[in-house]
């Protein structure tokens, strides 16, 4: 479903990414985890198609996103690190812009912006001013409305930062269900105990390179500890470890 | 060495900040680029520096040259102009008061540090003093530049210009603050931005109000004037000792006429009132800033607030419509007229549109000695091209900006399943089609009021049809390709390079169209008003300008929009 090949991202003498490959399996859920400023962030937008890539490319579900970016954007729900929105729409206003954005019908909108609403907390706050939203709010209508066109894919960078413990559980539950239903999930995070629990296979990236690919199980092998939990993992292949 | 209770310490440790952002953002720029941006800053602000000059000289001289009352006109001409500035300096240290005081994104970070609410307020108020007086103080120069020179002064009159000029900008930002201040104590929590709003009407008001009772055009015109002893009465009559442009204004006029003591008493008044307001100013803010700052922290309030439930069909016009670009539309619409910092200028344009058809109302056309059918059509003619740079300055405070205005939530556009070529069509859609209505009105409305010909007026309405989506496309495509999504304050990116250089194209552009036109227009009135017809050559003239203008039009829609189209992407 989700394919990056040779992809890299240099800016000026610094190279984010560095050719990068990698093939994410309908209806999985990946871990992308690595140390601040290895590259996840960059990799991410670049798959969204915010950002475009030095070499390389991305296909979503077979589209290439340089040569169709609308028809790949489409079926892709993007749900960022930082929470930015139109702060001037009110909570249902924003929900309605993205399905206008994606094309959906009135009758179809309604019924889905308000179930999505309720399953995110917001319904009491839909005709707010954005800019009144907490933190967590806002991440919250964020992933609300990139669930809103029933995306095939959902590329989400840091999903659970501002969400509280409840929101988080909501979150973890709603990605498994959906997985199950077949869609991709692609999320990058520094929490391990989430991409421990919740992904079917784990990418390290380190220095802008996939430095080890698998389950947490396969991840130990390649990080040679016979036992201990993902955060050994990762300090060992990301040389982090504390003497 | 304390300031109103802040050592010099604390105070330069408040505007730190600012003192080194201000050298980064010059250190992180390419020295070319800097330079370039330099040099077209310099170069635009020395022809308006030049121009005033210019200008003001002019003026003063033919005063000189009407005896008995030549100095009475310019001692009321000076008063003018520096209420007027004063005016500026009131407004503008509103805004930027309120925005320093109550808006900044860094006074989460600034209240948590230890120091009081009266010490930040004294710092930010010094910050806006200095934000709101710059560029009025560097632009009153020339004023008195060319007083000096046409009265042959000497350094003392120079020296008290800049001693007036000082507590003038202090008095004004005092002012400004204090109602502030007042303000955000006063109204209900989550209504500051309503200051914008409230400030805007009143400037509105004011501003069409003191050119109507001040009528500068009977300075050039004592006919009016039912005899010579009452025009100069009126010309004479000095301002209300109360006011500080008064005082500045007696300062400055005895330091003309040599008399030093009388100066320094006029400079001293000014100065005290300063001083004065200044403590008052810091005292009150002591008192009430920190109170206002916290309940301008609750959630802003919509101007008008409505009951929209999530069934509620609030637009039923924008809800039967769907799809991509509807959706930006809907979208740019609801945050630009959300947005209340957005309608003090919205009111601004209001008022001087309505002092320049009421410019043409009263030009004396009828007193001329040359044919009166000859100069309205001319007026007319320049008309199109005064309504064109009217329509940039419009376009460089609302167009050039619109893409900058996404901000942090650029990302949206970047994800969404649109393309920026459409994104950049729908802000040009946005501000095309009501900046081509207003050109339309304002060149209509001055030729009704001109009472050109038939001709003219086709032709006007016609090349400000053509030229405004050329404007309005430059500023789109410019604000894409130097767009600023970091700004607290989009709207500033106009004094930015990308700015500059919109602005520079489309006065370019403009001038242009009006050049290729002249020639032609000229021949065409000419023929007719000898009562014959076009030659061969002149139509074939008359067919390439024509088509070189529709030519040059399209040209300044496609090009920048493709310009910012593939720079954005990049």
């Amino acid at each position: 479903m989700i394919e990056l090949t040779d992809l890299t991202k240099q800016y000026g003498s610094t190279l984010a990414v560095d050719h990068l490959d990698l093939r994410v399996a309908k209806g999985e859920i990946f871990g992308f985890i690595g140390p601040n400023g290895a590259g996840k962030t960059t990799t991410i937008r670049m798959m969204a198609g915010v950002l475009g890539p030095t070499e390389g490319t991305v296909r979503i579900d077979g589209i290439a996103m340089e040569a169709n970016p609308e028809a790949a954007k489409r079926i892709i729900g993007f749900i960022p690190d930082r929470p930015f929105l139109y702060e001037k729409l009110t909570g249902m206003e924003f929900m309605r812009f993205v399905a206008d954005l994606y094309g959906f019908g009135d009758g179809l909108f309604r019924q889905k912006a308000e179930r999505f609403l309720i399953q995110f907390s917001l319904y009491d706050w839909a005709d707010h001013l954005i800019e009144a939203y907490s933190h967590g709010m806002k991440q919250r209508l964020i992933i609300a409305s990139a669930l809103l066109h029933e995306p095939r894919v959902i590329i989400v960078d840091e999903p659970m930062v501002g969400l509280d413990p409840a929101g988080i559980r909501m979150v973890k539950d709603l990605f498994r269900e959906l997985a199950c239903k077949g869609t991709t999930i692609f999320m990058s995070t520094h929490t391990l105990e989430i991409a421990e629990d919740l992904c079917d296979r784990i990418g390290v990236i380190h220095r802008g390179r996939l430095v080890a690919l698998g389950t947490t199980g396969d991840l130990r092998g390649t990080a040679l500890l016979q036992e201990g939990d993902l955060e050994e993992v990762f300090l060992r292949l990301t040389g982090k470890e504390t003497p | 060495m304390t300031l109103f209770g802040i050592t010099m310490n604390e105070l330069i440790d408040l505007l730190r900040p600012r003192f080194l952002s201000f050298k980064n953002v010059g250190d992180s720029r390419s020295s070319g680029n800097r330079r370039i941006r330099y040099l077209l800053f310099a170069a635009i602000g020395l022809a308006f520096w030049v121009g005033a000059f210019l200008m003001f000289y002019r003026v003063l001289t033919y005063f000189q040259g009407i005896e008995e009352f030549g100095d009475v006109l310019a001692r009321k001409l000076l008063s003018m102009v520096l209420l007027t500035f004063f005016s500026l300096l009131v407004f503008s240290g509103i805004v930027a008061s309120l925005s320093k005081l109550y808006l900044s994104r860094d006074l989460l970070l600034v209240h948590s540090l230890p120091v009081s609410g009266g010490k930040i307020f004294l710092a930010r108020w010094l910050e806006s003093t200095i934000d709101s007086s710059w560029m009025v103080i560097l632009f009153s120069l020339p004023v008195f530049l060319s007083y000096g020179i046409v009265y042959k002064a000497g350094p003392f009159f120079y020296m008290t210009a800049g001693m007036a000029l000082i507590p003038l900008c202090l008095i004004a930002s005092a002012i400004s603050a204090l109602v502030v201040v007042i303000a955000a104590v006063l109204l209900p929590a989550g209504r500051i931005r309503t200051v914008f709003v409230f400030f805007g009407l009143l400037l509105i008001v004011a501003l069409i109000a003191a050119f109507r009772l001040m009528r500068p055009e009977r300075l050039v015109n004592p006919e009016t004037f039912a005899t010579l002893l009452l025009y100069l009465r009126e010309m004479g009559t000095p301002g209300s000792p109360f006011l500080p442009t008064t005082w500045a204004s007696d300062s400055l006029n005895a330091a003309l006429s040599g008399l030093k003591g009388e100066a320094l008493f006029h400079l001293s008044l000014a100065w005290s009132c300063a001083a004065a307001l200044a403590i008052v100013a810091t005292w009150v803010a002591g008192a009430f800033y920190f109170k206002g700052y916290t309940k301008a922290q609750t959630t802003a309030e919509k101007l008008f607030p409505h009951k929209n439930g999530l069934r509620g069909t609030r637009y039923p016009f924008f809800e039967k419509i769907s799809g991509p670009a509807w959706a930006f539309t809907v979208k740019e619409f609801r945050t630009f007229f959300r947005d209340q910092t957005q309608w003090p200028q919205l009111f601004l344009i209001a008022a001087l549109i309505a002092i320049y058809l009421y410019n043409f109302s009263v030009l004396p056309l009828g007193q001329s000695k040359i044919r009166t059918i000859y100069l309205q059509n001319i007026f007319s003619f320049l008309n199109m091209g005064l309504a064109a740079f009217v329509l940039t300055a419009i376009a460089a405070r609302f167009v050039y900006p619109a893409v900058s205005f996404e901000g942090d939530a650029f990302w949206i556009v970047r994800a969404a399943p649109i393309s920026l070529k459409t994104f950049l069509w729908v802000k040009f859609a946005v501000y095309g089609l009501p900046l081509l209505i207003l050109a339309e009105i304002l060149t209509v409305s001055s030729n009704i009021l001109l009472q050109v010909t038939p001709f003219m007026m086709a032709l006007s309405v016609v090349t400000v049809f053509l030229m405004t989506p050329g404007v309005v496309a430059l500023g789109v495509g410019l604000g894409a390709a130097y767009p600023d999504f970091q700004s607290e304050n989009p709207a500033q990116a106009v004094t930015s390079f990308g700015g500059l250089l919109f602005m520079l194209l489309a006065a370019g552009f403009i001038a242009a169209v009006v050049v290729l036109e002249a020639g032609p227009v000229y021949q065409v009135f000419m023929a007719d008003f000898h009562g014959r017809s076009l030659s061969g050559l002149q139509w074939i003239w008359l067919i390439v300008s024509f088509a070189l203008v529709l030519l040059l039009c399209i040209l300044a829609v496609l090009l920048p929009m493709r310009l910012g189209e593939r720079r954005l992407r990049g």
